[in-house]
Formats: C-alpha cells, sequence, structure tokens
C-alpha cells in the first residue's frame, strides 16, 4: 500500500523534519505517533502530495509520489492538521464541495453526503452553520468528507487533537466507520491504541519501532510503571518525574511506599528510548 | 480542469456569505459610500457620474483586494487549500473559484450602484456592456494580484494590514472617484499598475465622461492575464 525509501525532507530554514526513513506500510489501521515536532505529519504530508521531499523515494498506492501524484490524488484523502471548517458553509455543503473537487457531479455529491452524514448521525446537523457546531462536530465534518469519498487510502493527521474527551470518542467512532487503509498521525497514545493495527513511532525525524501494539508492548509483559520526584537507581527522567518498570507483584510495595503505580501504555516505548514525553 | 468545482466554490463561498453574513457585505459597501457621499458634498454633485462609475469598480477591487487576508487565511489558518491539493482540482480551478466568489460577493453592491446609477440617468446598454466587461477583467486582475501576495505572506499576523494598505491605495488613489484628465499623463501611466487606474479610465472613456484612452484596453487585458498567471505560480499548491 506505502512504500517508502530513504525519505528525507529539510525545510528551507534548515529544519530536518525527515531523515531517510524506509517504511513499508500494509495493515488496515496505522498510526504514526510521536511528540509535536518528531516528523509525523511532514511524513503524512509527503504520502499525501502536499509536500515535495528533499529526497529518496515514496509510492502510495502503487503509485509514484513524485511521478505519478495525480493518479494517487484518485486513491487518497487527506485530512490536514487543524482543518477547520469555513464558518458559513454547513456539513452538508462542506461535503459536497469536497466531493465535487473530487470529480463527483452534483447530484452524486448529494447523494453520498447525505449518506455520510446519516452514518455518522450528524443528518440532524446538516444544514447548520459550522461556526454553530462543537469542536467535534466540526471535526466530524472532515471524517464524513473521507467518508464520503470512499478512498482506497485515509490520511489523517491528528484528526482529534484539542477535542474534549466526549468529542475524541465520537471522532474515533467515525473513524472506524471509514472504508479502504486508514494512516492517521497522533500524539495520544490510547488513540493509537484505540485504533491502529499498527504503530509507527516517529522522533526526530526517524522510525524508532513499528509493530502492533501487543507486539511493541510484549518487552512489559508482567510489568508496572512506578514513578517518583525523587531519583532512584535505574530510572529514566521524564522532566521531574522518575520511572522504572517492575514487577507487577511489586506494585503494592511501591504504593505503600508512595509511588504511582501505573499500567504500561506505548508511552513507555518512549521513556525507554531517552525520549522525554513531558510537554 | 474541475470548472464544476471553481462554479461550486464561488456559489457557496460568495453566495453563502453574502446570506450568512450580510455584515461583511455592509462593510464592504462602506468605503465606495463613504466616498460618493463626501464627492457629492464637496463638489456640490457635479462630480456624482464619476463617484458612481467610481463605485463599482472601487467595490469590486477592494473586495478583490481583501482576498490577500482571506488566500492567506484559508492556507495558513483554515487549512482549505491542503484538504483540496489532494483531490483532482489544479490551482487555476482553486484561483477561479475564489476570483468568482468575489465577484459573486460584490453583487448586492453591484445591484445598489445600478439603482443609484440608473436614478441619475448614466446608463446606455453600451455603457452597461462595457461596464460589466471591465468588472469581470477588474475582478480577475485584482483577484490575481492578490492571490499572488496572500501566496507569498508566512504569517497571518501582516496579512490584515496589507489587504488594507492594498485596498486603499490600489482603489482610492487611481482615478477612480475623480476625472482621470485631471492628473498629467505620465502620472496615469504610473498608476496603471493598480488594474483599477485602467478601468477607471476606460469607465469614464465608455460612459461619454471623458475621451477614450484605448491604450488602457492593452495595459488592462495584460494586467489581467499577467496577475491571473502570476498567482497560478504563486500560489502554494505542493509545497516544496
Amino acid at each position: 500500500m506505502i512504500s517508502t525509501q530513504n525519505l528525507s525532507k529539510t525545510y528551507k530554514d534548515g529544519v530536518k523534519a525527515l531523515n531517510s526513513v524506509t517504511l513499508n506500510i500494509d495493515k488496515k489501521l496505522v498510526s504514526f505517533i510521536g511528540r509535536n515536532g518528531a516528523g509525523k505529519t511532514t511524513l503524512l504530508r509527503i504520502l499525501s502530495t502536499q509536500l515535495k521531499p528533499s529526497s529518496g523515494t515514496a509510492s502510495v498506492a502503487g503509485f509514484d509520489i513524485m511521478k505519478q501524484p495525480d493518479k494517487i490524488r484518485k486513491k487518497i484523502v487527506s485530512i490536514p492538521q487543524e482543518a477547520s471548517t469555513l464558518g458559513v458553509l454547513t456539513p452538508i455543503e462542506h461535503l459536497k464541495l469536497y466531493l465535487i473537487a473530487r470529480g463527483f457531479s452534483v447530484l452524486q455529491a448529494n447523494e453520498e453526503a447525505l449518506k455520510a452524514l446519516r452514518e455518522l448521525e450528524m443528518y440532524d446537523a446538516r444544514n447548520k452553520p459550522s461556526d454553530t457546531l462543537s469542536g467535534g462536530m466540526k471535526r466530524k465534518v472532515f471524517v464524513a468528507m473521507a467518508l464520503a469519498a470512499n478512498a482506497d487510502i485515509t490520511f489523517l493527521d491528528e484528526p482529534t487533537t484539542g477535542l474534549d474527551p466526549v468529542s475524541r470518542f465520537e471522532v474515533w467512532s467515525a473513524i472506524k466507520n471509514l472504508s479502504g487503509n486508514i494512516v492517521l498521525t497522533t500524539h495520544y497514545m490510547e488513540e493509537a491504541q484505540e485504533l491502529a493495527e499498527e504503530v509507527v513511532l516517529v522522533e526526530s525525524g526517524e522510525i524508532l519501532e513499528k509493530g502492533s501494539v501487543k507486539n511493541l508492548l510484549h518487552k512489559f509483559e508482567g510489568k508496572v510503571r512506578v514513578e517518583s520526584v525523587k531519583p532512584d537507581s535505574g530510572d529514566y527522567q521524564i522532566g521531574r518525574t522518575y520511572v522504572k518498570y517492575v514487577k507487577q507483584e511489586d506494585a503494592e510495595d511501591y504504593i505503600r511506599n508512595g509511588y504511582n503505580v501505573r499500567r504500561i501504555t506505548l508511552d513507555d516505548l518512549f521513556v525507554l528510548r531517552g525520549v522525554n514525553l513531558e510537554p | 480542469m474541475n470548472l464544476r468545482f471553481s462554479l461550486a466554490f464561488a456559489w457557496y463561498y460568495g453566495f453563502r456569505t453574502i446570506k450568512r453574513g450580510p455584515s461583511y457585505v455592509i462593510a464592504s459597501l462602506s468605503s465606495p459610500l463613504t466616498l460618493l457621499f463626501l464627492i457629492y458634498i464637496i463638489s456640490h454633485g457635479v462630480l456624482i457620474r464619476y463617484a458612481v462609475v467610481g463605485g463599482f469598480l472601487g467595490l469590486v477591487a477592494s473586495v478583490s483586494f481583501a482576498s490577500v487576508g482571506d488566500a492567506a487565511f484559508l492556507r495558513i489558518q483554515l487549512r482549505i487549500q491542503d484538504l483540496f491539493v489532494a483531490t483532482s482540482i489544479s490551482p487555476t480551478d482553486y484561483i477561479l473559484g475564489l476570483t468568482l466568489s468575489y465577484l459573486i460577493f460584490s453583487m448586492p453592491g453591484i445591484i445598489l450602484y445600478a439603482i443609484i446609477g440608473a436614478l441619475i440617468h448614466i446608463f446606455t446598454i453600451e455603457s452597461i456592456i462595457a461596464l460589466i466587461l471591465l468588472l469581470v477583467v477588474l475582478t480577475i486582475s485584482t483577484a490575481g494580484l492578490s492571490m499572488t501576495i496572500g501566496g507569498a505572506v508566512n504569517h497571518l499576523r501582516n496579512v490584515w494590514g496589507i489587504s488594507a494598505i492594498m485596498s486603499v491605495v490600489l482603489t482610492v488613489l487611481p482615478p477612480t472617484f475623480y476625472p482621470y484628465t485631471d492628473l498629467p499623463k505620465y502620472i496615469i501611466y504610473i498608476l496603471s499598475v493598480s488594474p483599477t487606474t485602467p478601468a477607471a479610465v476606460l469607465a469614464q472613456g465608455f460612459f461619454g465622461f471623458e475621451p477614450i484612452m484605448y491604450v488602457m484596453i492593452p495595459i488592462m487585458i495584460v494586467e489581467s492575464i499577467v496577475f491571473f498567471v502570476l498567482a497560478r505560480f504563486f500560489t502554494r499548491w505542493r509545497e516544496n
């Protein structure tokens, strides 16, 4: 579905956003996770033909991103990070406009737009100007666009950033309705765990690890995370917090001694790599 | 080319804004109507014909110049442009859609000026046809110029200031609201950098207020082509 070969990107201001990324993606829903500035958006924008790489090659749906961008654009939907609706337009108008841009006739666009809005339970809000919608509903307008377009591959760049938990859950449900393959970026570990069949850990423009959540977390099997504000031997430091991994059966002892004990998440893969996840 | 998209975009972005944001329409009319009032008072009604014809052009130009901010806002803030990059449409479809939306957005003002013009009997069939053509070509060139500048902007913080400056300097300074014959010829040529100047000079000629300066026809056509082509290349579509 997607493959990259030594893909690199250095912006005009000298910032190196991607460093020789070689990657193959063939799962139904793949998530790039990493901190802000890790290179996720750059990678997604290159793959969805919005940005040119500095070097390297990539193919999406069997087409070269540099030589055949028009063919790729027929196969993909790409929802940009923090894309906002046009306040004066209603959800159905957004969808129709987007579908017409994708080559649908006006009648087809209307039909598919209504179908998608019904499926995402947005039908009642279809004629409300979008500046009257909640943040979650506005994001769902974009997911509805992707749903109505029925593309082979959907790229979603941080689809739930800035949303409250309820809105985030709504958007997750909407994403699960999408057909075809989905590639999304996020810096919410629980989002990747909830949605992705495969996760790709991105840091400083490089791929740290790739695999299913279960496989990636295998090394932590039977362990919990113990946090303290005081340094201890074998600790990883995250800001002012010290972290170590202990056996699950020892957890109660640590709790009694005033430590915070948490279950293992994808965050811990970054901790092991010495990446400071504090905002 | 996806003309269906350009027309749909123009309809939604132009007409829906009129319907759901009428304050924008009033705001776009406020400057030319204020000038119309001032010119009427100061010239004791003598120059009102100029102010009405100039009002058509000033309105269309100022709406289009506001697109500097609009184009940058859609690209940088709303990320709507990025959404369309990954579809089948070309930058030309997008620019054409935006340009046509500004023309639609100017319609309430154009109708108002048409009523004022009819009341003071300035129209003939020929002058109406000439005015329509001038307004269309003026929209293309001013929107093209604006989107060229809007495409070069990296940050939104300066963009509204730039569009306000452009609107005043490139609309009020040229002989839009006063007889072009009041200016030395070389000044007219200098002011022709703004597409509003050839449009105003020609309009005053076609309405019979002043002699027709035919050299402004090729200037206006060339400017509209140049500015539209520049917009096509300066609009950041697939970014480097």
